[in-house]
């Protein structure tokens, strides 16, 4: 049961934790965000020893738990960041995760590309449509992504032509890919 | 086809989604140890999750790695430990809660099926009791088979040993006496008292006869009550007649008072008769009234009601009915066909056989 629900994608379990209070699901989901859970909490736990991991650990998880089974969750990274860093930040509220309206449409674009994948012609109209938008795109987003995307060029290789940090390489990236998708959306309402 | 547009679905990459970086990618990216085209997903990954670039630059900032390394292992092991055996004794429980839900409903399926029979059962014997009286005159009649199985073999013909008391005080058969002191009184008064003493006589016979064949006579009647069963629709009207009839002896005694004490008697028995239980033979009835008819006189009309028991009932009320209409055309004087009937009576070989011998003998 173990080894069949480790291979299922984090949206299966997500609704077999849901649907069917599927405990054993929703531990593959936790197991599977656990590390990536601990080193965002790390720095926390350095910064401020009164946090004992005992601790908060425990009531990270309780409150995933809780949040699983009322929030609708397009991505399970995002929202275990969300909770994360609302209960370190102020324990005693509870935001719910609600994605933006950015993150929304970059998740309907990746539906629709991973859908495209068994279809041709689906997919032709797609690269169509992806290449017009990345036309439309500055320049300079363009050349970014293009260089990033389209020519495998790596982080370091980035940073080294153009001399700006990882982190703010990165920021830009994000940032023109959330323009792309956004001029990709409206293309498509135009359409 | 790829190379010819290889951009064309490298485009497509821009947009696919790739799975947050696992345990072990994570060190492995850090340091350095991915292939290209996996460190590629990774950073174009990491371009989009937060929550996979703060933990690399988290992990970056941090000194010893050991630290991570034991608090993942701690809480993979709490997430384990915590939500699988939970998980399973959840199992267990629904399993048990299950089972017990089974069981409760098989029981109370089996409790309600009980009461469904028992109301049912009585339903059916309401109705049974109410509608089909002759059932119940079967089941009256088996246990005092059961009881007394002298007084069924032997004073059933209620004509000889009636007579057979009345005449002689000495009985062969002691248990007999019960019911013969029940149907003494109709039996004491014979219209012709020679017959009376040829009865006597025969049934003293028959009596010994039966005592002999006890079981062969008990299984005779088990058949005629059979057989009574069968003509159940036309004994239902005999019997409904018989008792519209049966209420005009009990009043004609009264406007008669005058006749013999003998006469007298009689009356008050078939009332007995009723009273203890509606459950009386209606050939029994029929019977009784045509004797009662006999007895005060009125041949003709006795005559009509022993041959309606001839044509309509069956066993033993035949066979003493006939004897019965023998003795009254005899009376009558109509010799020819009392000889008839007594011939008739012989040639049925039951009971009142030799009681008709002997009285054809003296005819």
């Amino acid at each position: 049961m173990q080894q069949q629900l480790t291979n299922l994608s984090d949206k299966e379990l997500i609704s077999r934790a849901r649907k069917q209070l599927d405990r054993e699901a929703e531990g593959v989901l936790m197991d599977r965000y656990s590390h990536l859970l601990v080193a965002v909490t790390i720095p926390y736990l350095s910064s401020q020893p009164n946090l004992d991991p005992n601790i908060v650990f425990p009531a990270l998880l309780q409150r995933l738990n809780a949040s699983l089974k009322t929030q609708t969750i397009y991505k399970a990274n995002e929202w275990i960041l969300h909770i994360q860093k609302g209960y370190l930040g102020k324990p005693e509220k509870n935001i719910p995760f609600y994605p933006s309206r950015d993150g929304r449409d970059l998740l309907h674009i990746e539906n629709t590309v991973d859908k495209a994948a068994t279809n041709i012609i689906d997919r032709q109209d797609l690269i169509v449509r992806l290449e017009q938008a990345l036309q439309r795109l500055s320049a300079d987003d363009n050349a970014l992504i293009t260089q990033f995307y389209l020519e495998n060029k790596s982080f370091a290789d980035l940073t080294a032509a153009t001399g700006l940090p990882r982190e703010k390489l990165r920021s830009q990236l994000k940032a023109a890919k959330a323009k792309l998708a956004k001029l990709f959306m409206n293309q498509g309402y135009a359409k | 086809m790829q190379s010819n547009k290889p951009n064309n679905e490298k485009v497509l990459k821009i947009f696919s989604a790739i799975r947050c970086l696992s345990r072990d990618q994570l060190p492995r990216y850090m340091e350095g140890r991915l292939t290209d085209v996996e460190r590629h997903l990774v950073e174009q990954h990491l371009t989009d999750c937060d929550l996979c670039y703060d933990a690399l630059t988290a992990l970056e900032q941090e000194e010893n790695t050991e630290r991570y390394q034991d608090l993942t292992n701690k809480l993979q092991r709490y997430v384990q430990n915590s939500i699988q055996p939970v998980s399973h004794v959840q199992k267990i429980a629904q399993y048990t809660r299950k089972e017990k839900n089974k069981e409760n409903m098989l029981a109370y399926f089996w409790i309600i099926a009980f009461i469904g029979l028992g109301v049912g059962s009585v339903y059916v014997l309401r109705g049974h009791i109410r509608n089909q009286p002759p059932v119940r005159i079967m089941a009256s009649s088996v246990p005092q088979k059961d009881s007394v199985r002298e007084e069924v073999a032997t004073g059933v013909p209620l004509v000889t040993a009636a007579e057979n008391n009345a005449g002689t005080t000495t009985t062969p058969a002691p248990a007999a006496t019960p019911a013969t002191q029940t149907s003494a009184k109709p039996a004491t008064t014979p219209v012709h008292p020679d017959s009376a003493a040829l009865k006597k006589a025969a049934a003293l016979k028959a009596l010994q006869k039966k005592a002999a064949a006890d079981s062969i006579r008990k299984h005779t009647l088990l058949q005629k009550q059979a057989d009574s069963l069968k003509k159940e629709t036309a004994d239902k009207a005999a019997a409904a007649k018989a008792k519209e009839e049966e209420k005009k002896p009990d009043q004609k005694p009264e406007q008669k008072p005058v006749q013999k004490e003998k006469e007298q008697a009689p009356p008050p028995e078939p009332a007995k008769r009723e009273t203890p239980s509606t459950a009386v033979n209606s050939d029994e009835y029929l019977y009784k009234a045509a004797m009662v008819y006999q007895q005060q006189g009125n041949l003709n009309e006795a005559i009509s009601r022993y041959k309606r028991i001839e044509s309509v009932s069956s066993g033993k009320y035949v066979e003493m009915a006939r004897y019965q209409l023998a003795i009254c055309y005899r009376s009558k004087g109509q010799a020819g066909k009392a000889r008839r009937m007594f011939k008739e009576v012989i040639r049925m070989d039951g009971s009142m056989k030799a009681a008709a011998q002997q009285a054809l003998d003296s005819m």
